[in-house]
């Protein structure tokens, strides 16, 4: 499917139906284990989401380095090539998130059955 | 009264061994059943993130089964029938001459028939020829093939049991087979752990869980690393391991020579997540209290711990924060390995290899060394661990098994009573 939004977008909606929120309630400065309760099979499974997304693989080795939601947009980013925007310019108003499922991968109901992740005791495997 | 169960054969299909002397002997040596995977047949091997596993090598069935009866059963059954052969020869058992009924077999399996489901499944959506689908397909996947075909093999009609719990299986079969014969249901179990999962989609399943190791595909001897700062992942293993246990009377009465006591069992769930342990440690530490009082133990007499020891980021500090709570300044006087460095995680068979090497290093005072074990991780680091064989007199051994699912065992075992301890050549 095509998109024409730019990657942070991208992810904060990806992030935001996986979570079911709101995208603008997302900030690129949100923890996604403190802030956004992701515990570690909740990470995998939306970095899962997110590769097939943009078609790339994550390596092991460079999950460790993604735990702000910004890091995963200046990740993805960089994989890709693209300019990051600038540090200082504000978050863009979000655009109205498509009826239609905007993801591919990972079936709704696998994320209806997960309860909200707990904040204690979880860290990324 | 409840009987006293004991073990009095052991036999074993395993990466760095096919019998309980090659296995023993490796053990000791600290040598690794880690290689690079071959090949899956149409897969280029550079797709998978993990390329490195514990496989058994050179396993001709044929050796040891009938070639149908070897066709007809799925790898990980193979590997049980073999181990039980060994198992029941070591026992000295002849179930011709003991009560068919009170013979029973109770397997630990977390897979099952992961091979033949894959290949049934490849030909149907390829062919797409469902009247093509092997006659032999249910047979072989469903889980409790493995003891169906152990029972068949050798007449034993007494309970016969398949318990899958993921990687706790086989010490949950255990602790299922000590209850069986505590509560006079059987005399003897034939008590046993496999899994041959090494398969295209399996392996990739755990894979894309980003649960294994990673790092170490140039240098695969060096990817299963309990404890160790640089672990990254555990490394997956396939095999199996057989126990028999037996009500202490029947033992003596047929004059058996027993390795150990299978003196305790818990079972608990967390309750907390489906792959993730509680961080604290607290309720890994309740299923080891519960059974240490289940026999009759207290934390200062316990001398070594077989620890699940996975080589997992999060696993192995919880397992140490828990053994901490529970041994307090004990934990770093008792002796403490990792089977997983050596033969990877074979899931199903994990607690059988470990209850294995229970029973062999209370009978030698061995402990085999933890490979790998070269920069310690502080947050998992116990003074008993070491990547040296260590000696010492041992008389009451824990060993811990956790699966995924959010479930735990415990298993204690404890010396052979006196009167019929054997002597095994010791292996070094």
């Amino acid at each position: 499917m095509a998109f024409d939004s730019d990657i942070g977008t991208q992810i904060r909606t990806a992030l935001a139906q996986y979570l079911r929120r709101e995208p603008s309630a997302i900030r690129p400065s949100d923890s996604l284990r403190d802030d956004l309760g992701l515990d570690s099979l909740a990470m995998i499974e939306l970095l899962f989401r997110i590769e097939e997304t943009f078609d790339l693989e994550i390596p092991n080795e460079d999950l460790l380095k993604l735990n702000m939601v910004g890091d995963v947009t200046g990740y993805i980013e960089g994989r890709l090539g693209a300019p990051r925007p600038a540090a200082a310019a504000p978050m863009p108003a979000p655009r109205p998130v498509p009826a239609a499922r905007s993801t591919p991968a990972a079936p709704a109901k696998k994320a209806a059955k997960r309860p909200v992740a707990r904040k204690s005791g979880s860290r990324r495997a | 009264m409840n009987p006293r169960v004991v073990i009095t054969g052991l036999g074993v299909v395993s990466p760095i061994g096919i019998g309980i002397e090659q296995f023993w002997s490796a053990a000791l040596e600290g040598r690794s059943g880690v290689r690079r995977i071959p090949p899956f047949e149409g897969l280029p091997l550079e797709a998978y993130r993990s390329q490195v596993a514990a496989q058994v090598r050179d396993f001709d069935p044929r050796r040891w089964l009938d070639a149908t009866q070897a066709e007809r059963i799925d790898r990980y059954a193979q590997f049980a029938l073999v181990a039980t052969r060994e198992a029941l020869d070591d026992a000295g058992l002849r179930l011709e001459r003991e009560k068919a009924h009170r013979v029973g077999v109770m397997v630990g399996a977390g897979m099952g028939g992961m091979l033949i489901g894959e290949q049934e499944f490849t030909k149907l959506y390829q062919g797409l020829r469902p009247n093509r689908v092997h006659p032999n397909f249910i047979p072989m996947i469903t889980l409790n093939s493995a003891s169906g075909i152990i029972a068949i093999a050798h007449g034993a009609k007494g309970p016969n049991l398949t318990i899958s719990t993921a990687c706790s299986s086989s010490a949950h079969a255990i602790g299922q087979a000590l209850a069986c014969i505590r509560s006079g249901q059987a005399d003897v179990m034939i008590t046993a752990g496999a899994d041959a999962s090494v398969t295209p989609l399996a392996f990739a399943g755990f894979c894309s869980l980003r649960a294994l190791s990673t790092a170490f595909n140039e240098a695969p001897e060096r990817a299963s690393r309990p404890f160790d700062r640089h672990r990254d992942g555990f490394v997956m293993g396939e095999g199996a391991g057989v126990l028999i246990l037996e009500s202490l009377p029947h033992a003596l009465a047929r004059k058996a020579r027993i390795y150990a006591e299978v003196a305790g069992y818990a079972a608990t769930s967390e309750a907390y997540h489906m792959v993730v342990p509680r961080e604290d440690g607290a309720e890994v530490a309740v299923t080891m209290q519960l059974a240490l009082r289940d026999a009759g133990v207290a934390p200062a007499q316990v001398d070594y711990i077989n620890a699940h020891a996975t080589s997992t980021p999060i696993g192995d500090p919880v397992e140490v924060t828990a053994i901490r709570r529970v041994f307090k300044r004990r934990a770093d006087r008792m002796l403490v390995n990792a089977t997983k460095s050596l033969i990877g995680h074979s899931l199903g068979a994990a607690g059988a290899m470990g209850a294995i090497v229970c029973a062999l290093s209370l009978q030698t005072g061995q402990v085999h060394p933890s490979l790998n074990y070269d920069d310690p991780d502080p947050a998992c680091a116990l003074d008993g661990i070491s990547s040296k064989v260590q000696e010492r007199p041992l008389e009451v051994a824990l060993m811990n098994a956790f699966g995924f699912g959010s479930n735990n065992a415990a298993v204690v075992f404890k010396q052979a009573p006196a009167r019929r301890r054997g002597r095994r050549r010791r292996s070094r």
